[in-house]
C-alpha cells in the first residue's frame, strides 16, 4: 500500500520504514515531468561543486539566463579573493545560437584574462552549446596555449541528466588541475578535504581542529579554495570525503591515479565530528595523534555540551523532517538529531541512490517515512501525515513549510550560519529551539470572532478582562 | 524570458506555468522567486532528457502536462518554452493540439504557449510576451461589456497590484475595470489553515476572455516592449489601446490619474488628493537630505524610468541609470528626463560598478543584484524591484502611486541618514 497518493509512476519512491531488512526505493532516474521536481540541472550540480574556488574565474557558455540564476547563490565563503563571486557569461544571443558561439566563447575568455588575470578559468557549458555542437574543448585548449593557464572546459550540458552529471562534469574539470604544482609539505600527515564547501564559514571551525592535531590540509574542494591548492592535492596522503554524493568520485580517481586512499566522514553532529578528527588520526596510526584528537574530542564536547543541553531540553521528543539534496547530509542530519533527542518521521533526498537509500533504511526507526525525488504536492501531504513540528531543507521547500505552519531550519548551500563542528551543532541546536518553539505557530489561525457563537464567550471574556485590567490601573 | 512569464501567469485564477525544458529552469527560477517573493513559487517542468533532446519533447511534454492537470486541478496551464525547446524545433502548438485530442481531460482546459528562449530577451520581454499569448489564447469576441482593461505592463511587486485595486474601489469602479494580471494574492498569500495547491487570487478567466469587449485597453509600463496585448486587442477586437508610464513619482502619478479621471469620467476621490498633497509635504521633508545626491539607478526599464523622474523631481541627481533591456525608447525617455546622465541599456553590473567607480556616487538604487557594489564600495543600497534577494518586504513594497512615492524618499532619506550617523 502507498503512504500516500502521489502521480502516477511516483509511488515506488516513497516508502515506509518496516522492520528491520534494509529497503530498496525507486530511484535515479529521470524525474517525473509534470511533477514539479525539487531537482536542478547538470549545470547546477556542476556550478555549485566549482563555484566555491575563490579564485578561479568562472564562465557560463550559454543564455545569460543561466549564469544569472547562479550569480553568489552558495553561501560558501572566502578569506581572501572574491573573484568567484562574479558569474560572467558570454550572453548567448539568437545569432550565435544560429552560427556557433565559439568566436564569442574565444573573445570572452582572453578579454576576462587579460582584465582579471585568474590563475585558472572554468568554462561552463549549458543545453543550448550542448544543441549547437559549439567545441569547446577546443575553444578552451586553444586559449590555454595562448595565455598560459588552464582553461577547462565543464561538459555540463544542462539536459544530460540531474545533478549527479554535473557533480562528476566538475571533479572531471578539478581532475584536469590536479598534480600540476610541487609542494613541499610542513606536516608528515597531509590530508585533502574533499565535498566541503565552507557555506557560511564551516570550513573555519574545522581546520584549525585538524592543525592543532598536527594534520596539514593541502586542499578542500572546494570551499574558500585555491586553484593552487588543488594543484598540489596530489601531494596528500589522505582524502577525507564529506560530501560524498558530489565527491566520491573524485575521491576514487585520486585514488586511481594518486594512490591516495579515501574515508567518507561528516563534520556535522557531535558524534561525527569527534569521529571525523578519530579517524584521520587513526589513518596515520601515530599514538601522539590519537591521543591529541582525543584531548581535543574532549575538550570541545565538555565546551559546546552545556549550551546544546539547554537547547535540547526545549526540542526533545519533537519530530523532524529531513529533505536533502544529497544522501550524505541526509544521513548525518538523523545523528544530529538524534543527539538533539528529537524523532525524524520523513526522510528524503533529491539525488540519492539505491545503496543510499538502503543505508538511510538501516538508520531510521519504523514508520519513518522515506521518499525519493519529492516534490511539493507530496512533501506537503507528508508533512502533514507524519505530524513533522520541523522541516530541515533549502530555500524552496521553506515557504511551503511555514504556509503550513511547520518550523523550518535550512541546511543547504545557500544557508547562512555555520552548523559544523563542535560550534556548528550548538548554532543548529539553537535554530531549531528558536523556529520550534516560536510564538508565531501558536497564534490562532483563525480569528475568534464575538458575533460566532463557539468563540464568543472566550473573546467576550477576555475583552471584560482587558477593560478590567485597564480600569485597576486608573 | 521563462522567468517573467511565470510573473504573467501566476497572476490568472487557477494558472500553473510550466517550462517545456530542461528540469533545472523551472527549479532555478523557483528558487529565484521564491527567495524574492518569500512565497512557494510551483512551476512545473517537462524535464527534458538527453533522450527528449535528441527524439524531440512531445512525450515529455504531453505527460508534463498531463501530471500538472492530475496533481494541481488548475484552471488553466501556461507554457514557456526554454532555450533547449526552441532550439531542437519542437513545436508546442502543435503538441498541444495532439495532447487535446488524446487527452479528454483537457479538452476544455485553457493552455497558453508562449515561445521564450533565455537567447532572445530577459524576463521583461518573457512577461511582455505572456501577457501577449493570454490575450491571443483566452480573448474572445462577445457582448460589449463597456469596461476599461487596465494592463500591468510592467513586473510590479503585490503590494502594487493591491494599490491599484483599492483605488479602483475608492473610485467606486472595480468592477468596471478587467486588471490584469493580478499577483496581489498569488505571490503573497495570507498564511491559513487549510493550504490551497494554487494560491487564490488572480484574474478570472472569464475576465481574460472578456477583455476582448472592453471599450478600451490601458497599459501601464511595458513601453519598450515589442511585443505587447494592448495592440493586439486593438487589432483583433477593436479595443483603443494606450499606454502610460508607470505612476512613479508626482508626475507620472498625475497622469495616470488623469487618464483615469478621463476613462471613469469621475474626479479622482478625496482620499488620493490628500495623498498626494502628503507627497508634496514629503518632497518639501525631504529636498535638502536629497539636493544634489548623486544615485546609480539600474533594473527593470520602466521601473528605472520612474525611479529616474522621481529623483529629479526631489532634485536628486541620476548620475548613472542602468537597465538590462536595449532599447531606443528607454535612452530618449531618460535624456529626456535628466540632464546628462549616463545611460547604460543592456549593461551588466561590471558596467554598472566601473561608472560608479568613476562617478562620485552617494547611493545605490535598484535591485539587490547591487549587493556587491554596495559592499565593496560602502554605499548604501535602497532595494528596489526584482530581484531583492537579501532583504525581506519585497511583496509589500509599495512604489506606484503618490503613497509609494513617499514612502521611496522616505527610504532615500533615511538611507542617507543611517549611512551618515555611521561615519
Amino acid at each position: 500500500m502507498s503512504v500516500i497518493k502521489t502521480f502516477e509512476g511516483r509511488e515506488g519512491h516513497i516508502a515506509r520504514k518496516a522492520g528491520s531488512d534494509p529497503m530498496s526505493l525507486s530511484c535515479s532516474n529521470e524525474s517525473l515531468a509534470g511533477a514539479v521536481s525539487q531537482r536542478a540541472c547538470v549545470y547546477s550540480g556542476a556550478r555549485v561543486v566549482l563555484n566555491p574556488l575563490t579564485n578561479a574565474l568562472h564562465l557560463v557558455h550559454g543564455p545569460i539566463g543561466c549564469a544569472s540564476y547562479t550569480w553568489d547563490i552558495r553561501g560558501s565563503s572566502t578569506s581572501g579573493p572574491t573573484l568567484y563571486k562574479m558569474s560572467f557569461s558570454t550572453d548567448m544571443k539568437e545569432l550565435d545560437v544560429v552560427f556557433g558561439g565559439e568566436k564569442k566563447l574565444a573573445t570572452a575568455i582572453k578579454e576576462l584574462a587579460h582584465k582579471y588575470h585568474p590563475p585558472a578559468i572554468f568554462v561552463y557549458s549549458t543545453c543550448i552549446v550542448g544543441i549547437i555542437g559549439d567545441d569547446i574543448r577546443a575553444v578552451c585548449g586553444q586559449a590555454a596555449a595562448e595565455l598560459g593557464i588552464p582553461v577547462i572546459p565543464v561538459k555540463s550540458e544542462g539536459f544530460k541528466g540531474n545533478k549527479n552529471e554535473g557533480y562528476k562534469a566538475a571533479c572531471n574539470a578539478l581532475f584536469e588541475l590536479i598534480g600540476r604544482r610541487d609542494y613541499e609539505s610542513r606536516s608528515p600527515y597531509t590530508i585533502n578535504l574533499l565535498g566541503e564547501y565552507n557555506v557560511a564559514g564551516d570550513l573555519w571551525a574545522i581546520k584549525p581542529l585538524l592543525e592543532e592535531m598536527g594534520v596539514e590540509v593541502v586542499a578542500t574542494f572546494t570551499g574558500d579554495g585555491r586553484v593552487e591548492e588543488i594543484e598540489r592535492a596530489n601531494h596528500a596522503r589522505l582524502n577525507l570525503v564529506q560530501c560524498s554524493g558530489s565527491m566520491t568520485y573524485l575521491a576514487k580517481k585520486m585514488e586511481e591515479k594518486f594512490g591516495i586512499p579515501y574515508r567518507r566522514i561528516s563534520f556535522f553532529g557531535l558524534g561525527d565530528m569527534s569521529n571525523a578528527l578519530r579517524l584521520a588520526a587513526e589513518h596515520f596510526g601515530q599514538p601522539s595523534l590519537m591521543d591529541r584528537a582525543e584531548e581535543i574530542i574532549e575538550r570541545e564536547t565538555a565546551r559546546v555540551m552545556p549550551r546544546i543541553a539547554c537547547h535540547r531540553d526545549r526540542v526533545q521528543g519533537k519530530k523532524a523532517a529531513i529533505y536533502m539534496g544529497g544522501a550524505a547530509k541526509a544521513v548525518s542530519l538523523v545523528k544530529g538529531f538524534e543527539e538533539l533527542g528529537m524523532e525524524v518521521v520523513i526522510i528524503g533526498t533529491q539525488t540519492g541512490d539505491s545503496e543510499d537509500y538502503r543505508k538511510i533504511s538501516c538508520i531510521v526507526k519504523d514508520g519513518t517515512v522515506i521518499v525519493d525525488d519529492a516534490n511539493p504536492l507530496e512533501l506537503r501531504e507528508l508533512l502533514q501525515k507524519q505530524k513533522a513540528d520541523v522541516l530541515v531543507a533549502g530555500v524552496k521547500e521553506r515557504f511551503l513549510a511555514y504556509k503550513l505552519g511547520i518550523a523550518f531550519c535550512d541546511f543547504n548551500h545557500d544557508r547562512t550560519t555555520s552548523f559544523e563542528g563542535y560550534d556548528g551543532m550548538v548554532n543548529f541546536a539553537r535554530e531549531i529551539d528558536v523556529s520550534l518553539n516560536s510564538p508565531v505557530w501558536k497564534l490562532p489561525k483563525l480569528r475568534a470572532s464575538t458575533l460566532e457563537a463557539g468563540e464568543y464567550g472566550k473573546m467576550r471574556e477576555l475583552i471584560a478582562m482587558r477593560e478590567s485590567g485597564a480600569a485597576a490601573n486608573v | 524570458m521563462p522567468m517573467g512569464t511565470v510573473l504573467a501567469f501566476k497572476g490568472i485564477e487557477g494558472c500553473m506555468p510550466l517550462f517545456h525544458g530542461s528540469q533545472g529552469c523551472a527549479t532555478y527560477m523557483r528558487l529565484y522567486l521564491a527567495h524574492h517573493f518569500r512565497e512557494p513559487v510551483d512551476i512545473g517542468s517537462s524535464a527534458l532528457s538527453e533522450k527528449g533532446t535528441v527524439y524531440g519533447g512531445a512525450a515529455n511534454l504531453k505527460e508534463g502536462i498531463k501530471n500538472l492537470i492530475s496533481g494541481y486541478r488548475p484552471k488553466a496551464i501556461g507554457i514557456a518554452t526554454t532555450c533547449l525547446a526552441e532550439t531542437i524545433g519542437d513545436d508546442i502548438v502543435q503538441i498541444i493540439k495532439e495532447f487535446r485530442i488524446e487527452e479528454p481531460l483537457a479538452s476544455h482546459l485553457p493552455i497558453i504557449p508562449v515561445s521564450t528562449p533565455s537567447y532572445s530577451g530577459s524576463h521583461e520581454e518573457g512577461y511582455a510576451r505572456a501577457l501577449l499569448a493570454l490575450a491571443k489564447a483566452l480573448a474572445k469576441r462577445g457582448e460589449p461589456n463597456n469596461k476599461v482593461n487596465l494592463v500591468i505592463g510592467s513586473v510590479l511587486s503585490p503590494a502594487d497590484v493591491r494599490y491599484l485595486k483599492d483605488m479602483l474601489n475608492d473610485w467606486g469602479c472595480g468592477d468596471e475595470f478587467i486588471l490584469l494580471p493580478d499577483i496581489s494574492e498569488t505571490l503573497d498569500a495570507p498564511l491559513v489553515e487549510d493550504l490551497p495547491a494554487i494560491p487564490e487570487g488572480g484574474t478570472p478567466l472569464q475576465d481574460v476572455a472578456d477583455t476582448a469587449n472592453s471599450r478600451e485597453t490601458l497599459t501601464i509600463g511595458g513601453r519598450f516592449q515589442k511585443d505587447f496585448a494592448g495592440a493586439f486587442l486593438e487589432e483583433t477586437y477593436d479595443v483603443k489601446s494606450s499606454l502610460l508610464p508607470l505612476p512613479i513619482g508626482l508626475e507620472h502619478t498625475d497622469l495616470f490619474m488623469c487618464r483615469m479621471e478621463e476613462l471613469t469620467e469621475r474626479r479622482l476621490p478625496r482620499k488620493y488628493e490628500t495623498e498626494r498633497g502628503r507627497l508634496l509635504d514629503t518632497l518639501a521633508d525631504v529636498h535638502k537630505y536629497l539636493a544634489g545626491v548623486r544615485v546609480a539607478v539600474f533594473g527593470d526599464s520602466d521601473i528605472v524610468v520612474g525611479l529616474t523622474r522621481l529623483l529629479t523631481e526631489v532634485g536628486a541627481v541620476p548620475a548613472i541609470v542602468a537597465t538590462g533591456h536595449r532599447s531606443p525608447g528607454f535612452m530618449a525617455e531618460i535624456r529626456a528626463t535628466s540632464a546628462d546622465p549616463i545611460i547604460l541599456c543592456g549593461a551588466d553590473f561590471t558596467d554598472i560598478h566601473a561608472h560608479v567607480g568613476k562617478g562620485r556616487i552617494d547611493l545605490l538604487l535598484g535591485t539587490s543584484n547591487g549587493k556587491q557594489i554596495s559592499q565593496k564600495e560602502k554605499m548604501p543600497l535602497v532595494r528596489v524591484g526584482l530581484p531583492n534577494h537579501d532583504r525581506v518586504g519585497a511583496n509589500r513594497q509599495l512604489i506606484l502611486g503618490y503613497e509609494g512615492a513617499g514612502r521611496l524618499l522616505d527610504a532615500l532619506t533615511n538611507a542617507l541618514l543611517e549611512e551618515r550617523s555611521r561615519k
